[in-house]
């Protein structure tokens, strides 16, 4: 039930700070940490690694009834982001308050085991998804229903095209709405978001949840889907706000001129 | 609950991968025993009848230590390049890594079982042996558990970073195997070169398991509880080296 008041806070995130270590890639193997620890001793001991801040001092708060569009050129932190509401990645300073289940896609292409069916890759999703449902054939049974995979649910999953993955994984996710429901530009440049049934059944989902927070690079999608936009710039909140002025912010000093 | 949820994910997630690697073959499962049945027989004919190794009912003292070294090595070689060959699942949404781990481990200790079932038993009870005393064995798995998931765990974040470790690693293990006391008793190595045993955390993980079922005296305890503390320390470590790349690994996966 979508609730009226939109002051409910789901999600809130506070000074967050998230960097790499660049020494990770002056080496490719041990072997050759190995042979620099011996020609560069000092060097190898004493030097500092390079910080590369990916998220560079982010707060906003997601509210119940909340459609945040996440906009960024490749690199500006958005995915990070994302993978640290979804309690994948840890920041090293700030916080992240929310008592909300939080849901992430990220991709649409895994089967876990290729050499099983879809019908069995189906399940097995579904108990790394959802471990809370102790029965999971109904929403399974539901979902693959849904898919109208048919006979192709019998066949492996390796012989998917990406359309059918997606189809199966899509259908699965949507079978149960959650409170922060988080998709990192799962539905980009894909056709079958536009075919009729999934993308009634996504748009669907996407309202049934708490809040969305959308990443894509498709405007139309953005403008579809979302009320807000935050947009990242070089793991700094650039803007945030109204749809349309997102938009434009990002078109006029982010998004790569084509 | 967590560890409940938890538990239900290794679960299937090993019961899908058995179905998946034995539906087409089920010389699969012939191997799993049969691998290890000629490790054991061929080092048995090359010890015990070739150099002649001096210790009674050698088979049973050369199974005490060898399966829990090919559960050991094999799990730590096929769990350490994990996290690289599942990276697309890993990214695709939030799974807990260990789940990935958990399962590869738990199928493994099912080949660990199935071969002290077919393998040691019938050597353990024809050298009769008290049957009681296996009570203790899951005791004396714990630590071998924790021990070789830990090691594996920390190899295996290493791998994502340094993509050659496993096979830096398939190296030093058979460097290891031979400066383990897996074929030969500890007591056949010189005092000034005990240090090697000593500072060989393996030992210390395989130790209670050869103790239980050969030695089958007191002998037991203190193996175990230096087991523990050994397996403890190799867990803590992992849990430091996890906690300090874990979001450099997604970045790097």
């Amino acid at each position: 039930m979508p609730s009226t008041t939109n002051s409910e806070l789901l999600l809130s995130v506070k000074n967050l700070k998230v960097h790499f270590e660049l020494e990770h890639y002056q080496h490719h193997g041990l072997r050759d940490v190995f042979v620099s620890a011996i020609t560069h001793p000092v060097e190898f001991f004493l030097k500092k690694p390079e910080l590369l801040n990916v998220i560079d001092d982010v707060s906003f708060d997601v509210t119940r009834g909340m459609r945040l569009g996440l906009l960024g050129v490749n690199g500006s932190g958005k995915t990070t982001l994302c993978r640290c509401l979804a309690g994948m990645m840890v920041a090293q300073s700030g916080s992240i308050t929310t008592d909300a289940e939080v849901r992430a896609i990220f991709d649409t292409g895994t089967g876990i085991l290729p050499e099983l069916t879809g019908r069995e890759n189906a399940f097995l999703l579904a108990r790394l998804f959802f471990p809370e449902i102790k029965d999971l054939r109904p929403l399974v049974n539901e979902a693959l229903e849904f898919s109208e995979l048919g006979h192709f649910l019998d066949v492996p999953f390796r012989q998917y095209s990406k359309g059918m993955q997606a189809r199966l994984m899509l259908s699965l996710i949507s079978a149960k709405s959650t409170d922060v429901l988080i998709l990192d530009e799962v539905l980009d440049g894909a056709d079958y978001f536009f075919q009729q049934k999934l993308s009634v059944r996504m748009r669907n989902f996407i309202k049934s949840a708490g809040a969305t927070i959308f990443v894509s690079h498709s405007a139309d999608q953005v403008r579809e889907v979302c009320d807000q936009v935050l947009v990242m710039n070089k793991g700094k909140i650039g803007f945030m706000g109204g749809v349309e002025e997102g938009l434009d912010y990002y078109h006029k000093n982010l998004a790569p001129v084509s | 609950m967590e560890l409940k949820f938890f538990w239900a994910q290794v679960r299937d997630l090993t019961v899908a991968s058995l179905k998946s690697r034995y539906r087409k073959t089920f010389a699969g499962f012939i191997w799993v025993v049969l691998n290890p049945l000629l490790m054991f027989g061929v080092q048995s004919l090359v010890f015990k009848t070739f150099m002649r190794i001096q210790v009674p009912d050698y088979n049973l003292f050369l199974l005490g230590g060898l399966l829990p070294w090919i559960f050991f090595s094999s799990t730590i070689q096929m769990t350490t390049p994990l996290f690289v060959t599942q990276s697309h699942l890993l990214r695709s949404f939030k799974i807990n890594p260990m789940v990935i781990f958990g399962s590869q481990v738990l199928d493994n200790f099912i080949n660990f079982v199935a071969s002290f079932l077919l393998i040691v038993l019938p050597f353990y009870l024809t050298t009769g042996r008290d049957f009681s005393t296996l009570l203790l064995l899951p005791l004396a798995l714990i630590p071998l558990l924790i021990g070789t998931l830990s090691i594996g765990v920390a190899l295996s974040t290493i791998n994502v970073f340094f993509r050659d470790t496993n096979f830096v690693m398939g190296f030093i293990f058979n460097l290891l195997f031979y400066v383990t006391p897996v074929f030969y008793p500890k007591e056949y190595i010189p005092t000034n070169w005990q240090w090697i045993v000593d500072f060989n955390p393996a030992v210390y993980l395989l130790n209670p398991f050869r103790s239980l079922i050969y030695f089958g005296d007191g002998t037991f305890w203190m193996a175990t509880l230096k087991g523990f503390v050994v397996s403890l320390v190799l867990f803590l470590t992992a849990v430091i080296i996890w906690k300090r790349k874990r979001n450099a690994f997604y970045h790097k996966l």
